[in-house]
């Protein structure tokens, strides 16, 4: 085990193999560094303190048990936590709708949706404030903030979306596509 | 192949994919094309700064105390249940249910264990309600509820937790392999050493989550979960999936 004091000079990927070890002082720093976030996430998602509790405890109870998996040729460890806090938030949600969960939330998969190439602009990334990240998501129009909102925060399918909306599917996927690359070039801007 | 394999068609779906918004079959079908399309890696490459952003730019919230207060009991029962595993008490479980199914086990094993779900023993490792003190001896908390989870533990094929409903309570199962056709989950309690079939049986989802609930769980030293024929059994005719030791 190591200290407390040690575990905070490390990185978050050198904390894993630790956390994968079972060493409880490396995940209590890891759980302090991205706890935040990811309660601020579920609790954005389930809308509750309760049920934001519950998922950020299922997610990092899932991360401590599994430690180990984490590979960190695929991503940042926050990215991937996050994306673990986000798809538990919308089972979560979809199960208290009383609908079965749409996607395949699994941990494992989340692993494989992030090429080692990502790595260098997200860590720049994450350099970048809270401010400019939400200045860049809230500088979207409203239709392409709405239909980025409803799947990524709702949880909702394209075509739900479309349904919901009144619009094409095509539309839908369109305005998707237009948010997020409107999202990357204001973030690009940043870091230029 | 990047130019002649579709690749427009399939860059309209990239960002609905990113997003999670694409439907099961949709997802696997957009991951198999863009396995041979560069185009659409280097699309998605492109966008990936995007998706992280989200997440980052939500108002923050900060999460009560008593959540990492909670986290951390678990991860030191966690800790407390590897370091101990070999204590008189955790040896006596373990007798008592290697006991039990011994005698159960007398009878025919019809069926096999399912493909890839080994047979699991999880131990008394988390405690939500229960705080853990310095020796990692667990403690009856003073912050009880209508619902808590009374134990919860996990190993390579199946999660798993019990929550207190009232008297009785309800397993929560997750990961589970689906079941062959004709078969059905059915889960048993062990009082005094006496193992009973704990109606209903279930099924898991197309997720792998299975729920089933207990009416009474006074006096519960365990609860196995097996996979028999459609009907139920007497007496489990498999190797168990799950079993759960309760915390005394």
């Amino acid at each position: 085990m190591v200290r407390r004091e040690k575990a905070e000079r490390l990185a978050d990927e050198e904390l894993m193999p630790l956390i994968g070890a079972k060493d409880p002082e490396a995940f209590e720093v890891f759980y302090d560094r991205h706890g935040g976030a990811a309660y601020s996430l579920a609790y954005r998602i389930v809308g509750e303190r309760p049920g934001a509790e519950d998922v950020v405890q299922e997610a990092f109870i899932s991360i401590w048990r599994s430690g180990a998996r984490f590979d960190r040729a695929r991503g940042s460890v926050r990215g991937w936590t996050l994306s673990i806090v986000r798809n538990r938030a919308i089972d979560a949600l979809r199960s208290r709708a009383g609908k079965a969960p749409k996607l395949t939330f699994d941990d494992e998969a989340i692993l494989e949706q992030r090429p080692a190439e990502e790595l260098t602009e997200e860590e720049a990334m994450r350099h970048e404030t809270q401010g400019e990240l939400r200045g860049a998501v809230g500088s979207l129009p409203h239709d392409q903030a709405k239909v980025i909102e409803l799947a990524y925060f709702g949880g909702f399918s394209h075509s739900e979306i479309a349904a919901m909306l009144g619009v094409p599917l095509g539309t839908v996927k369109g305005r998707m596509r237009l948010g997020l690359e409107k999202i990357r070039g204001e973030l690009a801007e940043g870091l230029a | 192949m990047s130019e002649h394999n579709g690749h427009e068609r399939w860059s309209e779906e990239l960002a609905a994919y990113l997003l999670g918004a694409l439907d099961p079959a949709e997802a696997a079908a957009f991951e198999q094309h863009a396995e041979g399309c560069e185009r659409c890696r280097a699309e998605a490459r492109w966008l990936a700064p995007a998706m992280q952003a989200l997440p980052e730019s939500v108002e923050r919230a900060e999460p009560a105390p008593e959540l990492r207060q909670r986290l951390m009991a678990e991860v030191l029962a966690d800790v407390a249940g590897v370091e101990e595993g070999d204590t008189e008490e955790r040896r006596g479980w373990r007798q008592r249910l290697t006991g039990a199914w011994s005698r159960l086990g007398d009878g025919p094993l019809g069926l096999r264990p399912l493909a890839g779900v080994a047979a699991l023993a999880l131990v008394v490792a988390a405690v939500a309600g229960y705080l853990v003190g310095s020796d990692g001896a667990a403690e009856p908390s003073q912050q009880g509820g209508a619902q808590e989870t009374i134990v919860a533990g996990e190993a390579p094929g199946v999660v798993a937790e019990m929550v207190s409903e009232g008297e009785g309570g309800s397993l929560h199962l997750s990961n589970v392999e689906q079941l062959p056709p004709g078969k059905v989950l059915e889960a048993w309690v062990q009082r005094d050493g006496e193992v009973a079939p704990a109606p209903p049986l279930f099924e898991p989802d197309d997720r792998g989550q299975a729920t089933t609930t207990f009416a009474d769980i006074d006096g519960v030293e365990a609860v196995m979960v097996t996979v028999e024929p459609a009907g139920g059994s007497e007496a489990p005719t498999s190797e168990p999936i799950l079993t759960m030791a309760m915390p005394e």
